[in-house]
């Protein structure tokens, strides 16, 4: 390379970063400082309630919360959360989206409507089916009631499994739209060449559906996995909502995030709230891992 | 003339530089450890002194209606103070705004709300303003202050008393060929009527267990109903005491055996949904707060001041026994002018306030002339179940660990009206997680 070219070379770099420095300071600030904060108080013995200055008890919290019954509880809830909704939220987009990929009439109509949960904001949606799944005025009892399927109102919020289903069912209701926006746009790069070829081969629908729509689906199914996971392994807004900010009965619906928030906010226990933020982001890095291990690697053989 | 390469490690090695110094510059602004908190009260309780001034802001509940413009124009005439922001928010959310604000330092909010649980942990963690004796009126009930202390210091200074009393629909004793001026006098008579009451679609009682408070409230209430105590002399939690047991048992099995308790009641996060149910016709006999009565008669309820029964709550070993839920106002201990706030404590709490709230809202007066003022009791028929109820045990147990108890009640609650656990071993494991809270919190 020329010396003019690796000046040209250096001043375009140079202005790259000047462009992206603001971008990264705002990224750093926002999320390093709170990040970084975090860290910090989670290695202290840091509950306001004791009236004394906070202790440095380096990782004390994190081998507390390892023990810690509570927590093994909500680890748990939040990875049976999290499977159900990821693994039945992108099967049910992939299903959906096949249908909505073929010609049909209204096929325009039913994507806009696909949309309507993805509108509604989370505290609405939580508002929402807190009054279908009421269990002395809700709508769902009353149309079971009037069908004739119950004798009595189901208390679908008393019961902890009950209500950690009602939650499954509310979440998969607000993020399936997003997940069949990904697939139905991931099925519009499948070349429809392979499809007719296909069928002049006698390929069966089935067969058509797992040797080409899977196959060529696979990073957009790998991305939604990963973003799904996330945003379920955060999952907050709609338990708060729909168990009045309990996380319960009986704790049914505390997940690690709302573990987090109580302990935190509840108990006042900042350091040890903070421990369990920090457990609940390296939860979410190792499930992300994993996707990228278990789909990622496949990828990169089948790339070559 | 030299010349450097920059290379895809390089630019790397920049960028993480850069990162590193903003993140370094930035953990630099955290709050660290031992400025987080301050702890104690290095400045002393707070007197008054001279004459106050200036512009206070409130962050109050949404209970009181009588706090609006034409109070704080009739304060600041007094005292010459200006509430210059006025807001309310919903109970059940308020511990968690204010707990962001203390733990921020905020300065910009000078009273709050608080009750016994919050002047209890919100005291220990040195963010309440202890007042001095010589601040606090000397004819407060003990119930309403109470309410704002904590280990013997005064945190506040009360707006209301709260017990909970029982209502009845007049309407549906008589239906029940039940005698409808008349309250069940002990459970086992409140059980008979709440069995007489439940028909079809109603249910004879009706209570709020929804919610980690609610479980605590209601668990506590028949606790001292059957002549049992949370903690003994020196806090050792003994409430799976066979009182306990028993009490619990005996609750439970209203829904469970007798088949009285509307199901719901496991589902109802608070006193306002309760009472609707109640105006609704919806459940006979419910426990609430004074609040209880203005619901019960407004307009829209299925009832009227004629047709509604208030009384006292049916005990199971002694006559009858209540649970406390009293508010007040407290300082902020980041106030920038706290004898503004130590004003409006005291104008809240004083008789022209007291007399408003109890006549225009229902809740009870924190002091003991307007609780004898004629005209008070006439105004409403809760005060003179109130007075009856302070011959029996009414308590609360607002303590640092407050939070904490009501999560572990919750689950105790929960297993034991669902028939998942026998009341004693729900009681023993939820005394068995109590009693490191309160060594704890109370550092023996």
């Amino acid at each position: 390379m020329s010396e003019t070219g690796a000046r040209n070379r250096r001043r375009d770099l140079r202005f790259a970063l000047t462009l992206a420095v603001p971008a990264v300071a705002v990224v750093v600030l926002l999320l390093g400082y709170p990040m970084g904060y975090a860290l910090y108080m989670s290695t202290y013995e840091w509950n306001d309630k004791l009236g004394q200055l906070p202790q440095f008890v380096g990782l004390g919290n994190y081998t507390a919360a390892v023990v810690d019954p509570q927590v093994q509880r909500s680890l748990v809830r939040t990875l049976w959360f999290t499977l159900v909704t990821v693994i039945g939220g992108v099967a049910l987009a992939i299903g959906i989206a096949v249908l909505l990929n073929r010609e049909f009439r209204g096929r325009t109509v039913a994507r806009v409507l696909l949309l309507v949960p993805w509108a509604v904001p989370p505290v609405v949606n939580g508002i929402m089916w807190k009054l279908i799944f009421d269990g002395s005025s809700g709508v769902l009892n009353a149309i079971l009631l009037g069908l004739g399927i119950i004798d009595t109102p189901v208390q679908w919020l008393a019961d902890p499994t009950l209500a950690m289903n009602v939650l499954i069912f509310a979440e998969m209701w607000k993020l399936l739209p997003f997940l069949c926006l990904l697939m139905i746009a991931g099925l519009q790069n499948v070349p429809a060449n392979l499809y007719r070829a296909a069928q002049i081969d006698g390929a069966s629908p089935w067969r058509r559906f797992t040797r080409i729509t899977l196959p060529n689906l696979r990073p957009t199914i790998m991305f939604a996995l990963i973003v799904q996971s996330m945003w379920s392994l955060k999952v907050f807004d709609t338990i708060f909502v729909l168990t009045g900010g309990s996380g319960g009965p009986a704790e049914g619906t505390t997940t690690i995030t709302f573990l987090t928030y109580i302990v935190s906010f509840s108990n006042l226990d900042r350091g040890y709230g903070a421990s369990l933020a920090v457990i609940g982001m390296v939860l979410v890095l190792l499930v992300t891992l994993v996707w990228l291990a278990l789909l990622g690697r496949r990828d990169r053989t089948e790339a070559r | 003339m030299t010349t450097s390469t920059i290379t895809r490690r390089g630019l790397l090695t920049l960028g993480g530089l850069a990162a590193a110094s903003l993140g370094g510059a930035a953990l630099a602004g955290c709050v660290p450890a031992q400025q987080a908190q301050n702890p104690g009260n290095a400045e002393g309780p707070l007197t008054e002194q001279g004459s106050p001034g200036g512009e206070i802001t409130i962050i109050d509940d949404n209970t009181n209606k009588v706090f609006d413009q034409a109070m704080f124009d009739e304060f600041e005439k007094a005292t010459g103070v200006k509430v210059k922001s006025y807001t309310q928010g919903n109970f059940n959310d308020l511990h968690d705004r204010y707990a962001t604000l203390f733990a921020a330092q905020d300065t910009s909010v000078d009273v709050i709300m608080t009750w016994a649980g919050w002047s209890a942990e919100f005291g220990q963690a040195g963010w309440l303003t202890e007042l001095d004796p010589s601040v606090v009126p000397d004819d407060l009930i003990q119930p309403a202050l109470d309410a704002v202390s904590w280990s013997d210091k005064v945190y506040g200074l009360p707006k209301f008393v709260s017990v909970q009393t029982m209502y009845w629909a007049k309407p549906l004793f008589t239906e029940a060929d039940v005698d409808p001026d008349k309250a069940p006098a002990n459970w086992d008579e409140f059980v008979t009527t709440a069995k007489a009451l439940t028909t079809k679609g109603r249910y004879g009682y009706a209570c709020d267990i929804g919610n980690p408070a609610g479980a605590y409230q209601n668990f506590l209430r028949v606790l001292l109903l059957n002549g049992g105590t949370m903690y003994d002399a020196d806090y050792k939690p003994v409430f799976n005491s066979e009182q306990g047991v028993e009490a619990l048992s005996k609750f439970a099995e209203l829904l469970t055996v007798h088949k009285v308790m509307d199901p719901s009641s496991v589902q109802i996060t608070n006193a306002s949904d309760l009472g609707d149910l109640f105006a609704k016709g919806q459940t006979g006999m419910v426990f609430n707060w004074p609040s209880g009565w203005a619901a019960a008669t407004a307009s829209g309820s299925k009832l009227t001041k004629d047709t509604v029964g208030n009384g006292l709550i049916p005990g199971m070993s002694v006559r009858s026994a209540s649970i406390d839920g009293s508010e007040g106002f407290a300082i902020s201990k980041f106030s920038q002018n706290k004898q503004g706030a130590l004003a409006w404590l005291k104008y809240a709490s004083a008789a022209d306030a007291q007399r408003k709230i109890v006549e225009q809202e229902g809740w009870l007066p924190t002091s003991k002339t307007v609780l004898e003022d004629k005209a008070i009791v006439e105004a409403n028929p809760v005060v003179k179940t109130y007075q009856e109820t302070t011959q029996y045990v009414t308590k609360r147990f607002g303590t640092p660990w407050s939070s904490e108890l009501d999560q572990i009640m919750a689950v105790m609650m929960s297993e034991v009206m669902t028939g998942k656990t026998p009341a004693k071993e729900a009681l023993d494991n939820a005394v068995s997680q109590t009693e490191p809270l309160v060594q704890k919190y109370l550092k023996r």
